[in-house]
């Protein structure tokens, strides 16, 4: 099973609000969304698993830090994101990681 | 452009993406009993939210795809009308193959010779409807007025553009002023569907504007939202394009002022699919910024993980980390990486 955090970024969340107005709409089962779903996962680590080759470091101060259920959580605050192409600044970012296959 | 690395990667990885999920699900929607074209509603839905979230740039859709035909269409056109204002009948026919269907309705109704008739360079809309001797009732049609709206005159201002004054049923008159229709048409024609009236549209296009109604000046009405309201037409909310520079040229003028409030109230409905505005102000305060996503990690080597092994490292109150494979949203703008290291302090 692929990991279901990507569902809460701006692709997951469109394609889940997508998914919404369809059963709403009652076009489709929720079950079959669920299925819609789990293969955005597979999708979408796989994609940035392959095509994806970029690399960004960032600095910042560490606000608070969680680590439950194999999943990191962690919230910096002025953080400087570097990419080799530009700098991103941000005065808080909440981080999400999932730890290792036990994610589920 | 410096972050062209980025912009450029992250809308190739989500069109990727869609594309595979779509296909992938396919079996499964036919599976379900499903038909096709909830699976394509639920790719434009998809795209359309992406597109509306702004996270993404150069995100582009099927609508912008006709944004770019048209204005491709709208340019040579434009050309064409300079030259030859009175042909505009060769110029219908050039233009209609180009353009749906309902256009070959409006141009043979309007294509008869004769009167001096000036088109408006640019409007394709004018060409159609101020066809010389249309009739009121004709005129009507093709400018698929509502009831009691008929155009009673026909005005050529000085620079060139054809006003159509139309006097409404309740003895208001209203002069019709094609503006940046060409590219409006073009974009509404084709989803266009007969019968269908939007009455509130109606409405609020024909509320009375303030300031004095003579026979010359007075109230204007865009030709978009003529279109809008149109008998033939359907309200087409998704022109970004095109009202917006139509609503700059009227506001720079001066009598068209009074009509600036009709476009403005039309405006929000139209640029509404665009979503300007309301959700990047919450993202520019940099409040939240959630980095979404997740990388698969390690701490100190444990478990096995295929490929690299990242890990988080702590020392005192010096934390390290090692990420891999993460979407990021940061001042509303998605990032995509591979790998990313941070040090942070506590």
């Amino acid at each position: 099973m692929a990991y279901q955090l990507y569902r809460n970024t701006t692709l997951g969340n469109s394609l889940q609000e997508s998914l919404d107005e369809l059963i709403q709409s009652q076009q489709i089962t929720p079950q079959l969304a669920l299925q819609v779903l789990l293969q955005f996962d597979k999708a979408i680590n796989s994609a940035l698993a392959q095509r994806v080759r970029n690399r960004v470091n960032f600095r910042g101060s560490l606000n608070t830090y969680r680590f439950c259920d194999n999943v990191w959580t962690f919230v910096l605050n002025d953080v400087e994101f570097r990419e080799v192409t530009e700098l991103i600044k941000v005065d808080k970012v909440k981080i999400v990681a999932c730890d290792g296959k036990r994610f589920f | 452009m410096a972050n062209s690395a980025n912009t450029n990667t992250v809308p190739k990885l989500y069109r990727s993406v869609i594309e595979d999920v779509i296909n992938d699900v396919r079996d499964i929607f036919l599976d379900d009993g499903v038909d096709e074209q909830v699976l394509m509603e639920l790719k434009t839905l998809w795209e359309n939210k992406l597109m509306q979230s702004r996270a993404v740039d150069g995100f582009h859709s099927e609508e912008q795809q006709l944004l770019l035909q048209v204005q491709q269409q709208h340019q040579p056109q434009q050309q064409q009308h300079h030259h030859h204002h009175h042909h505009q009948q060769a110029q219908p026919q050039q233009t209609v193959p180009q353009q749906a269907q309902t256009q070959q309705v409006l141009i043979p109704a309007s294509q008869q010779a004769a009167a001096p008739q000036v088109i408006v360079p640019d409007s394709k809309l004018i060409q159609h409807m101020n066809a010389s001797n249309m009739s009121a009732a004709a005129t009507a049609a093709t400018l698929a007025l509502p009831a009691g709206v008929t155009p009673v005159q026909q005005i050529l201002t000085n620079s060139g553009q054809l006003l159509q004054v139309v006097r409404a049923a309740n003895g208001a008159q209203y002069i019709f002023q094609p503006q940046q229709s060409v590219v409006l048409q073009q974009q509404v024609i084709p989803q266009m569907q007969p019968g269908g009236v939007q009455a509130p549209v109606i409405q609020q296009v024909l509320a009375p504007l303030p300031g004095g109604i003579s026979p010359q000046t007075g109230v204007i009405i865009q030709p978009q939202q003529i279109l809008f309201t149109g008998n033939k037409t359907q309200v087409i909310p998704t022109t970004v394009a095109a009202p917006t520079p139509a609503q700059a040229q009227i506001t720079a003028t001066g009598q068209q002022q009074p009509q600036a409030q009709p476009a403005q109230q039309q405006a929000p409905l139209v640029l509404q699919v665009d979503g300007t505005g309301d959700t990047s102000s919450e993202e520019d305060e940099d409040e939240e910024e959630d980095y979404d996503d997740d990388e698969e990690e390690d701490k100190e080597k444990d478990g096995a993980e295929d490929g690299q092994v990242e890990e988080i490292h702590r020392s005192k109150n010096k934390w390290k980390f090692h990420l891999k494979d993460g979407i990021m949203n940061l001042n509303g703008r998605d990032y995509i990486f591979s790998k990313a290291i941070g040090d942070a302090e506590w």
